[in-house]
């Protein structure tokens, strides 16, 4: 248990490192001066350039500088936008937490939905439901989700007006964030209008969480339905067949926890595409979160933003995908016979 | 009557070359009481006649039988809730490698308790059940040889050494105390204190509690002393079933002749040293099949005839299916 836990910490702070250095060097890769890609600030004359250089200890070796650097990071000293001027960490403290509330919405979807979708077809494999579910989550898993996204908007916010076409909330709630996640905020503040507020931000949500969720209720649907035919097909289902259990007793007692297994990791999988898909959905509803704030940043050359822009998220994916991966292997007895961790 | 009585079962593979015939008119029968030896090769089928019998084949193959009964009750035509209850009850099996076939995700515990007939255990509230549960299982790990039944009740499979597993498939089967104990191998591989160990253990659940055992075995070595009665198998074929003592003293088909003709200790006229007779050649795989009789290629006696799939043939209660048996010359 302990072991387990250590390797899985050195796994991360070594993959944490290595992402620091990558993108502490992208202020030198990036086109531009590397004082204002690293820090945001633009300096006034040379008094200040100088002052700056040496407070960033620019005029030190790369190793010196990137402690420095990494020492500024804990800080929470993350440099300022060339566009607005504002902290760095500020902006990222609000679009973060959007797309994590997005993405964390169209999981629950594709889990509430996709996991006993995926059970009951592969249970019942090769039937006619089965061919349904399986046919129209193929079909579903194989729309761009960008594509999905603008159908969406067409028919239901464009057409029929049902939906709100973009934001995350109208403008008429002035929302405290104290949480990041619009709906939990609305339940914690104190307005008057709060269930308006509700439906409101529900209403907006809706749309691109169908767009994330369709697709990933569709790969999960794959992927549970393969994994409990797989588990039909051990011997030790057919050895307890020959005992005379019943069909409930196979399927709760072998089925469920061994076809979920494989599944695990597999979701750890899932999160990388799912925070794309997420990204990618952000922009096309204008929703305020990282994606969109990126593609912002690339629109104004805004390096130091794309920077750290860059750092946040793969930080975001990295942990949830080894979180994930230890979770399954501590819950998995037979997983102890291979001893590396694994991202 | 026969217990167990199968009648030609052939059983059906649908491959993208064609049908293929992994069993092929197999007759088998296991009275009450008996002992009975299946041997054949290693890829002869026995494990495919298993689990015909448990019913646990694939659905896409196709299982035809003339009779396929258990005490008179056709076992191909009963509801599965039936069969299942046949399972539960009376025929209890262990498979051939308890590594595959113990579930990874639960103790060996668990599984050993969900075994049990709930008729076995009594009791108002569920938690004395779970104690009298408790109590059958650790009796039974006790039964096969298993000592530290605390270690082992509460291990996953991967964590046990193969010996235990074995041992330990056998109790799974003999805690529903079943009237017909099927054993595919069970004592492959394990070294020889413990194989006499365990055919002991069967020898006297047979005289005990006159246990009808199918004993399924490529070593005729280990059941050629305790079992009554023997079918040989070979390529998906029988080809000769009677009393132990009669085939062993003499045996009709050349197969079954050249399978006890290799095993030394069968033989007294052997000199030291001397080469063992075999024949030449190995069981073809299922996707070369020779027509007609199965050994055709291999069988130092075969004629013209044997293209045509021989007859079983039967003198008194020892058949056999060979146009040109040995000792019959005479006759
Ligand atoms: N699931 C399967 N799919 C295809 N062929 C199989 C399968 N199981 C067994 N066979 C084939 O059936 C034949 C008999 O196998 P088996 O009954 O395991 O032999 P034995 O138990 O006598 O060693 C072998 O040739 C094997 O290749
Ligand atoms: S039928 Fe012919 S080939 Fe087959 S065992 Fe008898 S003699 Fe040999
Ligand atoms: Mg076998």
């Amino acid at each position: 248990m302990i072991r387990i836990l250590a390797r899985y910490s050195i796994l991360f702070v070594l993959t944490l490192l290595v992402l620091a250095v990558m993108s502490f060097s992208l202020a030198y890769l990036f086109p531009g001066d590397v004082l204002e890609n690293l820090t945001g600030i633009v300096p006034a004359n040379d008094a200040q350039r100088m002052a700056l250089e040496r407070q960033f200890r620019l005029d030190q070796s790369y190793i010196v500088q990137f402690f420095y650097y990494l020492t500024n990071l804990f800080a929470g000293d993350w440099g300022y936008s060339f566009t607005s001027g504002i902290e760095l960490r500020d902006e990222i403290g609000v679009a973060l937490p959007a797309t994590i509330e997005l993405a964390t919405y169209s999981m629950v979807v594709a889990l509430v939905i996709g996991i006993p979708l995926g059970y009951y077809s592969g249970m019942r494999c090769y039937s006619t439901s089965d061919y349904i579910i399986n046919t129209s989550s193929i079909t579903t898993y194989s729309f761009p989700v960008f594509w999905l996204a603008l159908l969406l908007i067409l028919v239901f916010s464009l057409q029929l007006d049902k939906a709100p076409l973009s934001g995350r909330v109208s403008l008429l709630f002035n929302v405290e964030p104290v949480s990041g996640f619009i709906l939990l905020d609305i339940l914690l503040s104190d307005m008057q209008n709060k269930s308006l507020a509700f439906k409101d931000a529900l209403s907006h949500l809706t749309l691109p969480t169908i767009a994330i969720g369709a697709v990933s209720t569709a790969s999960m649907v794959r992927i549970t339905r393969r994994s409990v035919i797989d588990a039909r097909h051990q011997p030790y289902i057919a050895a307890a067949v020959s005992r005379g259990l019943s069909g409930w007793q196979i399927f709760f007692r072998h089925i469920l926890r061994n076809a979920l297994l494989p599944i695990l990791p597999l979701m750890a999988i899932q999160i990388t595409t799912l925070i794309t898909n997420t990204m990618i959905v952000e922009t096309l509803f204008s929703w305020p979160g990282i994606g969109n704030w990126l593609i912002q940043a690339i629109y104004q050359r805004d390096y130091p933003a794309l920077r750290v822009g860059m750092l946040a998220v793969s930080t975001l994916v990295i942990t949830l995908t080894i979180t994930v991966d230890m979770f399954n292997r501590l819950i998995d007895p037979s997983r102890e016979k291979y001893e590396h961790a694994a991202i | 009557m026969p217990m167990l009585d199968i009648k030609n079962l052939t059983l059906e593979m649908h491959s993208s070359e064609g049908t293929i015939k992994a069993l092929d008119k197999v007759n088998l029968t296991v009275s009450s009481g008996e002992i009975r030896a299946l041997v054949g090769e290693s890829g002869s089928g026995k494990s495919l006649i298993v689990s015909a019998i448990c019913g646990a084949l694939p659905s896409e193959w196709s299982l035809t039988a003339d009779r396929m009964s258990w005490n008179g009750e056709n076992l191909l035509g009963m509801s599965s809730q039936q069969r299942r209850e046949v399972m539960r009850r009376e025929i209890a099996v262990v498979f051939q490698d308890p590594q595959t076939s113990l579930d990874p995700s639960a103790t060996l515990g668990e599984q050993l308790e969900e075994s049990i007939p709930s008729e076995f255990v009594q009791g108002r509230w569920f938690w004395q059940r779970a104690q009298q549960r408790k109590k059958i299982a650790i009796s039974t790990v006790h039964k096969v040889g298993i000592k530290h039944h605390k270690h082992y009740l509460s291990a996953y499979p991967h964590q046990i050494p193969s010996d235990i597993g074995q041992k330990f498939m056998i109790a799974m089967a003999l805690v529903s105390q079943p009237t017909l104990l099927i054993a595919d191998d069970p004592t492959r591989g394990m070294e020889p204190t413990t194989k006499t160990q365990i055919l002991k253990l069967f020898t006297r659940l047979n005289q005990t509690r006159s246990l009808s055992i199918l004993f399924v075995s490529h070593d005729l070595l280990a059941i050629a002393s305790m079992s009554h009665t023997m079918t040989v198998l070979y390529a998906g074929q029988t080809v000769e079933s009677g009393k132990m003592k009669h085939i062993k003293k003499r045996p009709l088909h050349p197969y079954t002749k050249a399978l006890l003709d290799s095993a030394p200790s069968f033989r007294k006229d052997l000199s030291p040293k001397s080469h063992l007779p075999t024949i030449a050649g190995s069981i073809p795989t299922l996707q070369h099949l020779p027509i007609g009789c199965r050994l055709g290629p291999r069988c130092p006696r075969a004629q013209r005839a044997c293209v045509q799939t021989p007859a079983v043939r039967r003198i008194h209660d020892h058949s056999y299916s060979c146009h040109y048996p040995l000792h019959m010359e005479k006759l």
